[in-house]
């Protein structure tokens, strides 16, 4: 395959990727149920009683006791997701499940990005580095050290 | 029967003696592999190395002979023990009754603590001609103070033959959810295999350390231990998932429960340390690194076993909380310490020179690779216990869960399968444009396949897409290897690291773009059925044909029959367990290839009244999560057998040499 052709055959690739991409992105995802719209509010809101599990989660009694109040709410069709669950919330502080992103809390989301930049960033550090040291080459007096252990090696009586 | 009655109250005495042989046994087997390993490094005649194995032995049948005594003690109903009595129960089936006994913290320390034996015991035995080898004393030295520290743990803070009081002869048996599925037969013990087993390279890695030999002979040493403690985690961890989802009654595998994440912690590492040391075997480099990466995937076992077994998270897997903390804590920061302390005294000898060339290459994806694992161990850490720094400086609660972790692994996930797509085909040292550019155009293309089956399937949302894209991609880049390992080389081509790897590989795309589908794709509603009279939801109709009801003397199981389609009743169950008074859902699955419908029975159950509030989820590709896992493991077996073996000098893809072409 000459070269023009296959970079022409990649970039027919790549443009028929971000079109299917893109047209399955933006398709509708069709209307939820209203069970769907208990499961993801109830996804988002911890159960007060239990051991860190989410209201979806948990089968305790409290938590069944907040998925029928989230269901009230969700057949009557007053409130949006989000007002559902800071209704919760105001009822059971501290329930829900994503940490702000303010204040202290921001942490455990800017953390983690941090550690990112750092890892590629120390990639970047040392393989820059790799590149300046890699420049000295061997000499031939390496290049015959090499070549000796080399027949060494393929010798079958070496050893014998 | 007499010899039952004969027996009855000595589990506790046996037991208890039995943890202090193995006490003793180990830490003389410590002294003397140690005291061997410093006769070996003066280069005097070794003698106390015969001592070793005979310590070791000794403790791994102290361990048995615990354990055994433990069973015993519970399937006797042997109710004098205070464990007995929290978690026995005369009513408890016989396969239940003998996994009570890692149902709860101390018996857990027990299954443990022989695991840990075994493993030093198969050290011993496999190292049975090299016992006056410095390196090997000190490996099974470290192992013996590592079974130290848990025998002494049991033996003490979690004793699990303390005698209860006087007068009880039943108890509440274990756990409800810990009594309704055989998984709890496999699932923990699997899982402490893996926990356990990485213990062994991270002794050999200490006794690297000590003896000042941090080459790479260790690591070929340690390189199948290595690879089964892995399998063995990853297959507990999958099992886990499967339990989860066909006990809980919530429809997932994963829910980022501090317990669970800390199985994931080591696993990350382990699985970053697996593909670097690839590196440093074949061109010398990342010692540091690959030490570090050891050292880390033990210190997290025992870390993450402090986290979630001494009361200080929140956990519904957790035990009670006991005072065993305290001991965890210290032993985990020992091994820190020891561990800092011996990289940086071998600091010099631990520098390699060299250099990698370019990081288009398979060393660059290597460390492309292990900076995702390490930044996810760090995400996964971080999450699991900032709610206890937050509590620490600020003496407020707050929850970090499920959403928070799904809202990262999500991008972390996508670019893992990104670098599956390339890693695979990359050569050694560099590759060139026009290199990748021919190796990556069939996989490209199963991307883009796997794209359009998806769309034609009716996937929408960029995250899942990509996740089929990338899937398709890294699929196809592992199966061609597979393909062409297997064309030059016959069945041969599917065993070794690189080839059994890539069948690995194969099962972590499909996990991955199962759970992708399932998360994204789930349909769930509530059905109110009355009986005889057929409701439809997402293509299919659900008719409860009635309801069934089974009773014995541990619970009484309310079943609710619906048929999916006209055909198979389906039986979803609330079960009340008497001895607790606790209700526990049960769900019922019909499983296909291209998706399961998942039924759980919602309370209260009025069978008289000929209805059922039955919920109803319909979850695509579940199945390729278990195929997905049965090739993680099988692809983990064919790893260990020795593949081809290459001329260090040669290109890797230099032709395999006539005399070992294998013809069909």
């Amino acid at each position: 395959m000459s070269r023009l052709k296959a970079g022409l055959t990649w970039a027919v690739m790549a443009v028929l990727t971000v079109g299917l991409l893109a047209f399955g992105a933006t398709r509708s995802s069709g209307p939820s149920t209203q069970e769907e719209r208990i499961d993801a509010i109830s996804k988002r809101l911890a159960c007060p009683t239990c051991s860190g599990e989410s209201i979806y989660v948990s089968r305790a009694s409290a938590a069944e006791s907040i998925r029928n109040e989230i269901a009230r709410q969700v057949a009557a069709g007053q409130r949006g997701d989000n007002e559902i669950v800071a209704f919760i919330e105001s009822r059971f502080p501290g329930s829900l499940l994503l940490p702000p992103t303010e204040g202290v809390d921001s942490l455990v989301w800017v953390l983690p990005v941090v550690a990112l930049v750092c890892g590629f960033g120390g990639l970047v550090v040392v393989f820059r580095r790799w590149q300046r040291e890699g420049r000295a080459r061997a000499n031939p007096d390496d290049a015959d050290i090499v070549a000796a252990a080399l027949r060494e090696h393929d010798d079958p009586t070496d050893g014998l | 029967m007499p010899a039952v009655v004969w027996a009855s109250g000595i589990a506790g005495p046996v037991g208890r003696g039995a943890l202090l042989v193995g006490v003793v046994a180990a830490a003389f087997g410590a002294l003397a592999a140690i005291t061997a390993a410093r006769e070996s490094s003066r280069g005097e005649a070794v003698r106390t190395s015969r001592l070793v194995p005979r310590f070791v032995g000794l403790a791994f049948l102290a361990s048995f002979g615990a354990i055994v005594a433990m069973e015993w003690a519970m399937v006797t109903r042997d109710f004098s023990l205070q464990y007995v009595q929290d978690h026995g129960s005369r009513s408890t089936p016989a396969l239940y009754n003998f996994t009570a006994v890692w149902s709860a913290l101390e018996g857990s320390i027990l299954l443990w603590i022989f695991a840990l034996a075994l493993s030093a015991a198969l050290v011993a035995w496999r190292y049975r001609r090299r016992l006056d080898d410095e390196l090997i004393s000190w490996a099974i030295a470290v192992i013996c103070i590592v079974l130290v520290f848990f025998f002494v743990l049991s033996f003490g803070p979690a004793n699990p033959f303390a005698a209860g009081a006087p007068g009880v002869n039943d108890g509440p048996g274990p756990n409800p959810l810990l009594q309704n599925h055989i998984l709890v037969l496999f699932h923990p013990p699997i899982l402490y295999l893996g926990y356990v087993g990485f213990t062994v390279p991270f002794a050999f890695a200490i006794a690297a350390l000590v003896t000042g030999r941090v080459g790479e002979g260790w690591l070929i040493e340690t390189r199948r231990w290595t690879l089964f403690a892995w399998g063995f985690l990853t297959v507990g961890i999958i099992l886990g998932g499967w339990w989860s989802y066909e006990v809980l009654g919530w429809s997932g595998v994963w829910a980022w429960d501090p317990v669970e994440n800390a199985s994931l912690l080591p696993w990350l590492t382990g699985t970053a340390y697996i593909h670097s040391v690839l590196v440093q075997e074949r061109r010398g480099m990342l010692r540091v690194w690959n030490l570090s990466l050891l050292l880390s995937t033990f210190s997290l076992t025992i870390l993450g076993t402090f986290l979630t077994r001494s009361g200080v998270l929140n956990s519904v897997h957790a035990f009670s909380e006991s005072d065993i903390g305290t001991y965890l804590l210290v032993f985990f920061g020992l091994v820190v310490l020891v561990s800092l302390v011996l990289i940086g005294w071998r600091g010099d000898q631990l520098r390699s020179p060299g250099s990698i060339d370019s990081p288009v290459s398979r060393e660059g994806a290597f460390l492309a690779n292990n900076v995702l694992f390490t930044v996810f161990a760090f995400v996964v850490l971080l999450g699991t216990v900032f709610p206890l720094i937050i509590e620490a400086l600020q003496d407020r609660q707050i929850s970090v869960a499920e959403p928070f972790f799904d809202r990262l692994s999500a991008p972390i996930g996508i670019a893992m399968l990104a670098l599956m797509c390339i890693a695979p085909v990359l050569p050694w040292r560099k590759a060139s444009t026009e290199l990748l550019r021919d190796r990556l155009f069939w996989p490209a293309w199963c991307g883009i396949a796997a794209l359009v089956v998806g769309l034609l399937a009716g996937a929408h949302g960029l995250a899942s897409l990509l996740a089929f894209t990338l899937g398709g991609f890294s699929g196809g880049a592992a199966l061609r290897q597979v393909v062409l390992a297997t064309r030059r080389q016959g069945w041969r081509g599917f065993v070794g690291r690189a080839n059994g790897g890539m069948i690995v590989h194969l099962g972590v795309i499909l996990i991955a773009v199962a759970l992708s589908a399932s998360n994204a794709y789930t349909r769930s509603q509530e059905l109110r059925l009355s009986e005889g009279v057929p409701a439809s939801f997402a293509g299919h109709t659900f008719e409860l044909v009635g309801f069934s009801e089974e009773k014995d003397d541990r619970s009484t199981a309310i079943k609710a029959l619906v048929s999916i389609d006209g055909g198979q009743a389906y039986a979803p169950a609330i079960t009340k367990f008497l001895n607790m008074g606790m209700n526990v859902g049960t769900p019922s699955v019909k499983t296909t290839w291209r998706y399961d419908i998942y039924l759980t029975l919602e309370p209260p159950v009025k069978k008289d009244s000929g209805e059922a509030r039955v919920k109803v989820f319909v979850k695509p590709l579940i199945m390729w999560l278990w195929i997905g896992g049965g090739l993680m493991a099988l692809g983990t077996v064919l790893a260990a057998f020795p593949g081809r073996r290459r001329r260090p000098t040669d290109p890797t893809s230099a032709p395999v040499p006539a005399h070992e072409r294998v013809t069909t």
